[in-house]
């Protein structure tokens, strides 16, 4: 007789398939609560795939919510790599977009020359955002997951101080924005700006950087056991602080997407959870910088959906329900994957009842 | 209720618009074949701004009974607000009303999408098949305010503020201008949650305000947290939307009340009739919005002053006349002159008095 054992590892291909069978069963519960409820199912899925998958306005919505995962998503995984967890993506993300209108507001020239000058400035306000967290984690031990988290409410109230006071929109009425930049990212594909391949391209070099340079190697290392990172000479405490520098411009660049591709104005709220969602990416992602890409494309897909099923009079809360019972299925189905049928080597002699 | 359309009810604003009022190029629809959709800015149960809009919704549905309807609540201020737009029109949607202000969000969707009729509440921008509609509730908060310039103790009024936007600052001012009307040494003391609907924000803002020695709390929120404030630390309350009373029968003064029905049906109709046109809307002072019924701890002689200025407003009567300073004490509207809708509309500065709103 055979018993299911813990193994510390499992397979990629073994967690692939634990999650697909996550994912359908999400589906079969989410679609027996609406058919309990009167729905019909059938007609509500087939919208579904039409509105996202099935049609090229949904391929472009697909596209438009991927572009800031992918960044947020990387960010976070960088500092897991690192063994830490940044939780300020979305204060970065803020900053980042600060940065890039400061600069698409108040420097003028051509398109080729401000949107690397906004690129450059948003990454720098995100890594000075996450410098402080930085430097007090490195010298001092303080708990980076507080440290981040609460800047990100200084950011948000940053930004909206800046939309609705000494930035806010004198042009057009716009409320609570600033003025639109009038630079933005050239669209590439209907409404989908340059910025979505730039991502691609960002999470492939990252995880480039992050499996064949020394300074990978070493926050790998450095992740993995710091005592053995420091016996071995590597400088932990710069790589602590190089991991969240980078992390931080990662989460920045998102918003500076955001800012010049989508959104063109600053405003309060614009982050619309993308950094609190880049954790989300980061933990499906299992720490991989490469499974960063289909992380983000399902969390982009939960997303697009739940804006179909809203447009369906599904109520806005039941869609977050929706989000959670599928991230908590799919943790269930990652831990589920570790277990394996064993089958003893030795048959033991029956015990006695007792 | 179709006797209001063309009899001048709706006063469009033509100096606000960028583009004249087009000539109507939609083409006529079947009741069975058209899709009305509407974006909520809260949720429809919030008790105030979006049920307010969502009886507008119910009174369409039962005007046009074959018509179909669908809305979404608490559509975010950001980018996912486009998606919900687009995914309107995608899903054939006809006709689209976000009832809170998405600016560029919506205008995106509305250029991308020209066979489709969009009106947006509290908007600034009219395009060939962009219009926007809005309450002058700048009158009846005016007259709640003379209430509130007499029943003050400490002439100190609070205002629990959202966004430091133009509707805010006309409401806030109005709100202190006619309290000033009545009782020069009135001042008031705003505060901004950052949200439409955040009652614990709310109440935080209305907790500190009653704190700090204000006897009547006024504001813009959609639902009725700092009016419960009110009522358990005995002071009194203006509100918004809709009759709020129940959360605070003794705290309740009146309130901005609203009602979109006829509005809604009218374009509804127009829509349907191919004579809609992309146009700037006020709903003007008792058709769509009003004082509520007085409280019932007002005295007589208070109610009966603040309705002898309704009924002069009725009248045509402007009340935003100079000289009114700003809180620098600068005169900003000399003697002799008034703000008309479109300026009040536009607002961005607090009158004298004001603290909270620069």
């Amino acid at each position: 007789m055979s018993r299911f054992q813990r193994f510390p590892t499992a397979s990629p291909r073994r967690i692939l398939a634990c999650r697909a069978a996550a994912l359908f069963v999400a589906i079969a519960i989410v679609g027996l609560v609406l058919a309990a409820c009167g729905r019909n199912v059938g007609e509500l899925g087939r919208l579904v795939l039409i509105s996202t998958i099935g049609s090229r306005f949904g391929l472009e919505d697909l596209a438009l919510f991927m572009s800031p995962l992918l960044l947020t998503g990387s960010a976070v995984t960088v500092t897991r790599r690192m063994g830490l967890w940044n939780i300020g993506g979305e204060g970065q993300f803020y900053l980042g977009a600060v940065g890039a209108a400061g600069i698409g507001l108040f420097v003028h020239g051509p398109a080729i020359l401000i949107l690397p000058l906004m690129a450059l400035a948003a990454m720098l306000c995100g890594m000075a955002w996450i410098a402080l967290p930085a430097l007090a984690r490195a010298f001092a031990g303080v708990n980076e997951i507080i440290t981040t988290l609460l800047l990100n409410f200084v950011a948000s109230l940053l930004v909206y101080w800046l939309a609705t006071g000494p930035w806010r929109d004198r042009v057009t009425g716009a409320l609570a924005s600033s003025g639109r930049l009038p630079v933005s990212i050239p669209d590439m594909w209907g409404v989908v700006h340059w910025g979505f391949p730039l991502g691609l391209l960002i999470v492939v070099g990252l995880a480039a950087v992050m499996s064949s340079t020394r300074w990978g190697y070493e926050v790998r290392i450095s992740g993995a056991s710091a005592g053995v990172a420091r016996y071995a000479g590597m400088p932990v405490k710069l790589r602590i602080i190089s991991a969240m520098l980078l992390s931080g411009a990662l989460a920045a660049l998102a918003g500076m997407f955001e800012v010049a591709g989508t959104v063109h104005r600053l405003q309060g709220g614009m982050a619309d959870n993308f950094g609190y969602l880049g954790i989300v990416v980061a933990v499906l992602a299992r720490g991989s910088c490469l499974a960063v890409i289909p992380a983000a494309l399902l969390m982009a897909l939960i997303l697009d959906v739940g804006i179909v099923l809203q447009t369906q009079q599904v109520a806005a809360t039941a869609v977050l329900a929706i989000t959670g019972l599928v991230l908590l299925l799919v943790a269930i189905a990652d831990e589920c994957a570790h277990y394996r049928p064993v089958t003893p080597a030795i048959v033991r002699p029956a015990r006695s009842a007792s | 209720m179709g006797a209001l359309a063309g009899s001048g009810l709706w006063r469009p604003v033509s100096a606000l618009a960028d583009a004249p009022t087009l000539a109507p190029h939609l083409p006529p629809l079947r009741e069975e074949d058209a899709l009305v959709a509407f974006g909520h800015t809260g949720p429809i149960t919030d008790g105030g701004w979006s049920t307010a809009h969502d009886k507008g919704v119910q009174a369409v549905r039962k005007a046009f009974p074959k018509l179909r309807t669908v809305y979404v609540e608490s559509v975010p201020y950001s980018a996912d607000a486009t998606r919900i737009f687009r995914q309107f029109v995608a899903e054939g949607a006809n006709m689209v009303f976000s009832t809170s202000n998405y600016g560029d969000f919506i205008k995106d969707v509305a250029d991308r999408a020209p066979e489709v009729a969009f009106l947006e509440c509290d908007g600034v921008t009219v395009t060939g098949n962009l219009g926007w509609y809005y309450v002058t509730h700048w009158y009846p908060s005016y007259i709640i305010g003379i209430a509130a310039g007499l029943m003050t103790r400490t002439n100190r009024l609070g205002y629990v503020g959202t966004f430091p936007i133009p509707s805010v600052y006309a409401s806030a001012n109005a709100t202190l201008l006619g309290a000033q009307s009545v009782n020069p040494g009135c001042t008031m003391h705003a505060v901004a949650t950052n949200s439409w609907f955040d009652p614990q924000a709310a109440t935080q803002a209305a907790t500190a305000l009653a704190d700090s020695g204000c006897d009547f709390l006024c504001g813009i929120t959609d639902e009725p947290a700092f009016l419960r404030v009110a009522e358990s630390r005995g002071l009194k309350a203006a509100m918004w939307n809709l009759d709020m009373r129940r959360f605070g029968p003794k705290a309740y003064v009146s309130a901005v009340v609203l009602d979109f029905a006829s509005f809604y049906i009218d374009q509804v109709r127009a829509r349907l009739n191919g004579t809609w046109q992309a146009a700037a809307n006020f709903l003007t002072l008792a058709h769509g919005v009003d004082r509520d019924a007085w409280g019932e701890t007002v005295p007589q002689a208070i109610r009966e002053q603040a309705d002898a200025m309704r009924d002069r407003i009725l009248g045509g009567y402007n009340p935003f006349r100079g000289p009114i300073r700003d809180n620098s004490g600068t005169v900003r509207i000399p003697a002799g002159t008034v703000m008309d809708d479109n300026a009040i509309y536009q607002w961005d500065w607090g009158v004298q008095g004001m603290t909270g709103l620069g």
